[in-house]
């Protein structure tokens, strides 16, 4: 038994974890026609079928009760505002399954000619009273009753009064910005902080304007939308939600990493001696010290980031993304392009960062402009 | 619009009605940025309601060599460290993004519980997010001989501003 | 008795379908048609829109839990003065001094719940994609509020002034610290400088705009607290309209054509 709490620590760190579920992410959600009959081939999608849906809750529900039998695991989960995740982690979890098992099912019988289950239902029509409003009824009922209860049994967090002068450890932003806070590991608090959430926030506004895919409107359906889904549950599965659980239940003391079954040690020492790209061109690579002017000294990092914004959309639109170039056309083509490239930009720093230990492509101090 | 009027006379009519749109609408411009000035400036008070910025430290000799003083960490925000030939202050503000980073005796370093930024007891940092090493304060000796800490002026390594005589105390 | 009540003059005054049994089609019509806030919905929707396996009851349920928390809200500014030296004593009050002192539990909650509810929402709505034309504008609405929702909680957390509240304001505000141009610790702020007057400094700074001093203290607790109570429900209460009324004017929900 603590073998396996010791394998699951060690699979749950992020450089293993999200590895892993990047790997065989676009298989499960295949964003291609070709990375699609892989998944068909596989049997993926049998995720998606009512004994899919037993087995993701057997799974998750297992491992969660299991855990609940070691005493680092419960003190986490059972914190009180760490619950709502919990919930939340389930929720999601059941959505996913229910939308794609609609969906899978749409998806066959559109295939078989008979299009999708909600246009079938659409052809008869209800009376919003009494058919709508006793469903909001009875669903504010149920709500109602779920956060008295959940009142009664679980105070309220409240620490000791604020003392400017001792930051607790570890400190930690409102859960639904702890991927922002996870995020500023990897980057400066200007990227993480407000480049990366203006650039949600934008890029969010653009998806009906990106996204000019007339079919799947109003219908759960996967087939149709492939690209979109993907990308989407890329984002918020992947970047979003899996960096709020990281940072919720896997951040302890001086934000170092601890598995789920770890006991959280203010002493655990994690070396995170990381340099920037200058000082490994340069100084490792070279050999020489680094050069005085800021511009030549970063260089290296100006022309990477040259290539990865500038070079890359047109070998992208004339390669992978060609159809896209098509139905978009340039201006929104280049819309898309940023976007994407800028959510990319993540994991891809943060392999920089495991594998190569590089803190900065572009560092300037001096300006306080990192990259 | 029955009678058609004289060619020069409709002209002149649309000359002042241009004149008047264009003073309209720069008066309404002028309006609201004249708001907007004075909503942003309202933002920013002229007296802040903060603590004292200065404050005595005591005399030299109340500092260990190799030391880190925490006296005055809870009260002011402030390391004083003395090392071979000098004494500093350093700011107990994480450059990363504000936290109070604490003081590890054993393994010789400040670490910011938030994000995991270390730094020597020079400032400078060795790991974690924080882009740039702790600010320093100006310190200097008053008539008395007591430790002044003036934490209005502060000096960033990244600038080359440590060197400067005020960033520290030689003894 | 309440069939009796039905047919009294003051009953028929407050509800204009009146007091007769509600039997018929056209009376069925008339509930809807007659209520001021029934008529937020259509009078008949297809029958797709019903089902929780397609709706998720997402979005009502958002509007919802927002209510509760603007009712559990006023009542806990009875009970709470937002300066550094009562607040924390008045959290204390809310639950020790006060009969069943429930409430700050279910608004802090409920206020979790309202971020849960408003983003599984927003992943019905792409999952359906219900954001495609004649939609789109909605979705953008959509997303104001959800940024809404986060800022309420955000301004929120700060109020109870423990030590939660002041290191997660802290290390959030910060990050307004380093926008860069108008953050005097973000890129390109030294820029801004005429010899050696810098023009954006700790106290002239989008920071200080949030906080109202260099730190978080007395300002920016009274500023979190305004900003919670008044200014941003004000706002998504106009984005909410807007968003409802768009509903109706788009087609009602989305669905299959």
């Amino acid at each position: 038994m603590e073998n396996f709490k010791e394998i699951i620590n060690f699979i749950a760190a992020p450089q293993i974890m999200f590895t892993a579920l990047l790997a065989v992410f676009f298989f499960i959600f295949p964003p291609t026609d070709w990375l699609y009959s892989i998944n068909r081939k596989l049997g993926l999608h049998k995720l998606w079928t009512k004994g899919g849906g037993i087995f993701l809750l057997v799974v998750t529900l297992g491992f969660f009760i299991f855990g609940l039998t070691d005493e680092n695991f419960r003190l986490i989960v059972t914190k009180a505002d760490n619950v709502p995740i919990v919930g939340l982690l389930f929720l999601v979890i059941f959505l996913l399954w229910l939308c794609l098992f609609q969906a899978e099912n749409n998806d066959k019988r559109i295939a078989e000619g008979k299009g999708p289950m909600e246009a079938e239902d659409a052809k008869e029509k209800v009376l919003v009273w009494p058919d709508l409003v006793y469903i909001e009824l009875i669903a504010l009922v149920i709500v109602s009753a779920l956060t008295l209860i959940w009142a009664i049994s679980l105070p309220a967090p409240l620490e000791g009064p604020a003392n400017p002068t001792v930051s607790p450890n570890p400190s930690k932003a409102p859960w639904y910005f702890l991927g922002l806070q996870e995020m500023l590991v990897y980057f400066d608090p200007w990227i993480a902080g407000v480049l990366f959430p203006t650039v949600i926030i934008i890029g969010f506004m653009a998806i009906p304007f990106i996204d000019n895919n007339p079919k799947g409107s109003g219908y759960y359906t996967f087939k149709e939308r492939k690209m979109a889904i993907s990308i989407f549950l890329f984002l918020w599965l992947l970047l979003w939600l899996f960096l709020i659980m990281t940072g919720t239940f896997l951040r302890g003391p001086n934000w170092n990493f601890f598995g789920p079954f770890e006991y959280w040690d203010i002493h655990k020492v994690e070396v995170l001696t990381n340099i920037n790209l200058s000082e490994l061109v340069y100084m490792i690579w070279q050999n020489k010290a680094l050069p005085d002017n800021i511009f030549i000294r970063e260089m290296y990092g100006f022309a990477a980031l040259g290539i990865y914004f500038g070079l890359l959309p047109l070998i992208l639109a004339k390669t992978v993304f060609r159809k896209v170039y098509d139905s978009l056309g340039p201006f929104r083509y280049s819309v898309f392009i940023v976007l994407l490239l800028l959510a990319v930009s993540l994991p891809i720093k943060m392999f920089l960062r495991w594998g190569f230990n590089i803190k900065y492509i572009v560092a300037i101090p001096e300006f306080f402009l990192n990259i | 619009m029955s009678t058609p009027k004289p060619q020069t006379e409709q002209s002149t009519e649309r000359r002042t009605f241009i004149k008047w749109f264009a003073i309209g609408w720069a008066a309404f411009a002028a309006i609201v940025g004249g708001y907007a000035t004075l909503i942003l400036r309202y933002l920013f008070p002229n007296v802040l309601f903060e603590p004292k910025q200065s404050f005595r430290a005591g005399a030299t000799n109340e500092y260990a060599l190799g030391e880190v003083s925490e006296r005055f960490k809870d009260k002011h925000g402030v390391w004083i460290v003395r090392d071979q030939e000098k004494i500093y202050a350093l700011a107990t503000v994480c450059t990363h993004l504000g936290c109070t980073p604490n003081w590890f005796p054993n393994e010789n370093k400040f670490k910011c519980p938030c994000h995991g930024s270390g730094f020597y007891t020079t400032g400078v940092n060795f790991e974690g997010p924080a882009p740039r090493p702790l600010e320093r304060y100006k310190i200097a000796l008053n008539d008395d001989g007591e430790i002044i800490i003036d934490k209005t002026k502060k000096f960033q390594q990244e600038k080359g501003e440590w060197s400067d005589p005020d960033s520290f105390l030689l003894v | 008795m309440l069939e009796k009540f039905k047919q009294t003059q003051f009953y028929r005054a407050i509800f204009r379908t009146g007091g007769a049994p509600i039997a018929t089609h056209k009376q069925r019509i008339l509930v809807t048609l007659n209520n001021v806030f029934l008529h937020l919905h259509p009078v008949r929707i297809p029958k797709h829109a019903v089902k929780i396996k397609y709706t998720w009851c997402m979005g009502g349920l958002s509007f919802f839990v927002f209510l509760v928390l603007t009712v559990t809200g006023i009542l806990l500014m009875f009970y709470y003065r937002p300066t550094i030296e009562y607040a924390y004593g008045d959290v204390i009050d809310m639950k020790e001094q006060v009969p069943l002192g429930l409430m700050r539990e279910i608004h802090r909650w409920n206020a979790h719940l309202m971020v849960i509810t408003v983003w599984l929402h927003m992943f019905r709505v792409f999952m359906t994609g219900s954001y495609k034309p004649p939609r789109e504008f909605n979705w953008m609405v959509g997303v104001v509020l959800l940024i809404l929702t986060m800022l309420l909680s955000f301004t929120g957390y700060l109020l109870p002034w423990d030590q939660l509240a002041i290191w997660a304001i802290t290390v959030g505000s910060n990050m307004a610290g380093a926008t860069p141009m108008v953050g005097a610790a973000g890129p390109g702020s030294s820029l801004l400088a005429i010899g050696d007057v810098n023009f954006v400094h700790s106290a002239s700074d989008a920071r200080f705009v949030m906080l109202g001093g260099r730190f978080v203290g007395e300002g920016a607790l009274l500023r979190f607290y305004v900003l919670h109570c008044i200014a941003l429900p004000f706002v998504i209460m106009i984005f909410m309209i807007v968003h409802f009324w768009r509903i109706r004017k788009d087609g009602g929900i989305s669905g299959p054509t």
